[in-house]
């Protein structure tokens, strides 16, 4: 094994673990209360939860289609973005999807590579097919991409609010994704080699063989990518996953508490906690517990005062 | 501070916590302009400057710009300024901290760690629009406050890697002075929540904060808590009223309503094993005492078995822990809770008031484990209405009619139909405003707005968070005589507090002098609607 698979793998690792760990550390994080916010997709339309009287005795019908006529249109076409900041979509749009573009190159390459190991001919219809997509899928990625740094990196200093809220990282962040969009862009376009490449080097990977050599434009980019392997799971770009739980866990999050349902353990176990909030009104001293904290809502004070 | 365009705004979030005279100021002219007549400038003249002594005693929390809502006063010494930072920093530890703040924590996080200040929020917050985009404003700048500091002096990781996402910003105690104080120009209608495509909740980063103020450092503005949840829990109710007088005044309230529809109105009280708990917003019995009325006559006219509650708290709704404090907040949803529980009643009937709704029909869901099922009056009169229990003659309602949807009934809770349908059918000239249902727009008087005025507040409040919404009335109206007082225009606002807050800017704007347009609830149409009635409820010499 070389260096090269080393780093590789490394990189490889400290992505998976701390994304998962970040995952991790929200999910594990206590049942909050309420707070969700229209539109709740998976309520009928015209008729939500608490529209109908009585409506702890219907039963909850919830659509996963109502959930994915919403999830669909906002990560592929940024819907939110251009029905309330139309000036950003060109930049968001493009920067987002050559994103995506070069992801579905990466897992083209991967199944490439896949079949390579598994020992189907190069020349078999598959593989030959993979082979046809990888180039246009990195080309237009890689041009879409750049095209939405460039777009990005300008509003981002000529929008006055943008300008204002960013820090550093923000300029970081984006001339990282616009160096591997502008080396993707060149390797695919440059290098007759390419595809061949590519799979060699994602099944090398896959099986810990030897590495082909790249181009000099190969190496830079890799390594950039490798780069944003490590660092992107410590920044705001974790919006790509984090998504999901704001969505999944807080705007949507609607499940009623009812008697002997799933949520009253965990209600239980946040409400069993002391509390050290330092206000002389909330009473805590640390051993009380919030149960015991809001039981005491004056009025046995007040019935002994009154007495 | 002079910015872009000669605004006196923030040039940068760092801004907050470097001492100086104001950080903005909104000059009239610089307001979202509003339509004829209401366009001229000099009839508005601009929010009245604070006053010498408040702002010598309230120091730095009176520099944040033209008002105070809350205020804090001024530290004497620089050793007493340095431990109110030191509380401030203790309690930005628990709000990230799961025992205190097991009731935000996730969604705070969330909003805290990934925001892409991408700015798309910012169009649609009503106060920085009607502001005239001033900085100040923008919902990401408080967020940015708060999340700068997180990321300083919370967040573990590297400080280098932390730094480097903070930009800098010091906490001072101007800073936290004006953070208070900051945390109270935003009403909390998550307008912007809906609009960011990560779904980041720059309300709820405010809501926190205020949580942070109150439960650590005691601080929170008097409307909502001495004069609000402390009254309502020793009291009985934040309007002041003990159990013997509000007893006396609804006794009074049934009697002008029965003598007004020709038929006998009676609210019963405390009956045991009664199907239904009624608890309205209390401060309906004194400002609006026609909508307990209006209610009590529509719950009896459909036969229901109903009753309202004299023990404290019993019968009032509000529940100002919404907007500032999660131990007040859950301590009055107890309450009621307990109450209901004693009566034996199947469901807990809320009135029209929208922070009730959200308060105690989502938010208090998760507060404990004894509950009793709550329900929106909406729902049911929207049912009573259509079942034919009670007579109704559109003819009455025969005059324009828009709808304000309450943030928190409608936005919060997805409640937007009933309203509707009532208003379909008994109201002929029922119109909507634009934007409507989900992506209204706050009326300016919520997370507290409504029920304060200190200093100038009041002003600051009809001129810039109530605007939006001022504009969209007249908007709605734009197809009737804007110029004729004598057309009379209806606003269904179906919530205390909005209406609160709209009474105010009708007043603030003369839109009842200039155009005619006049504001209620729900229930009172339902009512002017009813056939048989001796008289009209809505009475517009006495509105
Ligand atoms: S809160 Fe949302 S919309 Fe606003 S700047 Fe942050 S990511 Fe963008
Ligand atoms: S919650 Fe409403 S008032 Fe507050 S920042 Fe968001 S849009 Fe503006």
């Amino acid at each position: 094994m070389s260096l090269f698979h080393i780093v590789i793998y490394g990189s490889l690792l400290i992505f998976i673990v701390a994304i998962l760990a970040r995952a991790a550390r929200i999910m594990r994080m206590p049942l909050h209360l309420r707070w969700e916010l229209q539109p709740v997709p998976h309520e009928r339309p015209g008729a939500s939860t608490f529209e109908r009287v009585d409506w702890w005795t219907h039963s909850r019908d919830r659509s996963r289609f109502g959930e994915l006529s919403i999830m669909i249109p906002e990560i592929l076409l940024l819907k939110g973005v251009w029905e309330h900041n139309r000036g950003l979509w060109f930049a968001s749009w493009t920067l987002h999807f050559g994103l995506y573009l070069l992801i579905g190159a990466m897992v083209v390459i991967l199944l490439h590579a896949v079949l390579l190991v598994a020992g189907v001919l190069a020349d078999a219809f598959v593989p030959v097919v993979l082979a046809a997509v990888t180039r246009p899928l990195a080309i237009a990625g890689g041009a879409l991409g750049t095209v939405g740094a460039i777009a990005m990196l300008i509003r981002r200093i000529t929008e006055p609010g943008m300008r204002r809220y960013a820090t550093a990282g923000h300029f970081v962040n984006l001339a990282h994704l616009g160096a591997i969009y502008v080396t993707a862009l060149l390797w695919a376009l440059l290098d007759g080699g390419f595809v061949a490449e590519t799979a060699t080097l994602y099944a090398g990977v896959l099986t810990a063989a030897p590495l082909p050599s790249l181009p000099l434009i190969g190496y830079l980019n890799v390594a950039i990518v490798l780069l944003f392997f490590i660092y992107l799971p410590f920044t705001h770009m974790t919006h790509f996953f984090t998504k999901y739980f704001t969505y999944h866990m807080v705007r949507w999050e609607d499940t009623p508490n009812t008697a002997g349902g799933r949520l009253e353990e965990k209600i239980r176990r946040n409400v069993s906690q002391p509390v050290s909030w330092a206000a002389a009104h909330v009473g805590a001293n640390g051993k009380k517990t919030w149960l015991d904290l809001v039981a005491d809502t004056g009025e046995v004070k007040r019935e002994t005062e009154e007495a | 501070m002079p910015g872009a365009n000669g605004k006196q705004q923030p040039r940068s979030v760092r801004d907050i916590g470097r001492r100086s005279e104001r950080l903005a100021h909104v000059a009239v002219e610089e307001l979202m302009p509003l339509p004829a007549p209401y366009d001229v400038s000099e009839d508005f003249p601009g929010i009245a400057p604070l006053k010498d002594e408040t702002r010598a005693r309230y120091g730095a929390s009176a520099t944040l710009d033209d008002t105070l809502a809350a205020g804090i006063p001024q530290p004497a010494t620089e050793e007493d300024e340095r431990k109110i930072v030191e509380a401030f920093l203790s309690g930005l530890r628990k709000l990230f901290s799961r025992e205190n703040n097991w009731t935000f924590l996730q969604p705070l996080v969330l909003s805290m760690e990934h925001c892409a200040r991408c700015q798309t929020c910012a169009a649609d917050c009503p106060v920085f629009e009607a502001s005239g985009r001033n900085e100040l404003y923008r919902p990401t700048f408080r967020a940015e406050v708060l999340r700068r500091l997180y990321f300083r002096h919370v967040k573990p990781g590297g400080a280098w890697y932390n730094t480097f996402h903070s930009s800098g910003l010091e906490l001072t105690y101007d800073l936290v002075a004006r953070l208070f104080e900051l945390a109270y120009r935003c009403t909390l209608c998550r307008r912007c929540a809906q609009s960011c495509p990560i779904g980041v909740d720059n309300g709820l980063i405010t809501h926190d904060l205020r949580k942070l103020f109150s439960q650590e450092l005691g601080w929170a503005p008097k409307e909502l808590h001495n004069k609000g949840t402390v009254q309502q829990l020793t009291l009985g109710s934040s309007t002041g009223m003990n159990k013997l007088v509000v007893k006396d005044n609804i006794e009074f309230i049934d009697e002008d309503m029965s003598e007004r529809l020709g038929w006998e109105v009676k609210t019963p009280w405390d009956v045991q094993g009664a199907d239904m708990l009624v608890i309205e917003n209390a401060g309906e019995f004194l400002a609006w005492p026609e909508n307990h009325g209006c209610t009590a006559a529509i719950l009896n006219g459909a036969g229901l078995s109903w009753t309202m509650s004299s023990e404290i708290a019993g019968y009032d709704g509000v529940n100002y822990g919404l907007f500032y404090d999660d131990v007040q907040l859950a301590r009055v949803a107890t309450r009621h809770f307990r109450i209901a529980k004693q009566l034996g009643v199947k469901k807990i009937v809320m009135g029209e008031c929208g922070h009730e709704h959200k308060a105690l029909g989502v938010i208090a869901d998760r507060v404990g484990l004894d509950l009793v099922p709550r329900e929106s009056l909406l729902t049911l009169v929207r049912d009573i209405v259509y079942s034919g229990a009670i007579n109704v003659d559109p003819s009455r309602n025969d005059f324009p009619v828009t709808l304000h949807d309450p943030c928190n009934i409608v936005r919060n809770m997805g409640i937007v139909q009933p309203q509707r349908d009532v208003l379909r059918k008994i109201c002929p000239q029922f119109r909507e405003m634009t934007p409507h249902g989900i992506r209204n727009y706050c009326c300016g008087g919520g997370s507290g707005f409504a029920i304060m005025s200190p200093n100038n507040f009041e002003q600051w409040r009809n001129l810039i968070s109530s605007r939006k919404k001022f504009a969209q009335i007249l908007g709605a109206f734009a197809d009737t005589e804007l110029n004729d007082p004598e057309q009379k225009k209806y606003v269904c606002a179906p919530c205390s507090n909005c209406k609160g807050a709209i009474r105010d800017m009708l007043d603030f704007y003369g839109a009842k002098e200039k155009s005619g347009i006049y504001y209620g609830g729900l229930v009172e149409l339902v009512v002017n609607a009813m056939a048989g009635a001796a008289e009209p409820i809505l009475d517009w010499e006495m509105m």
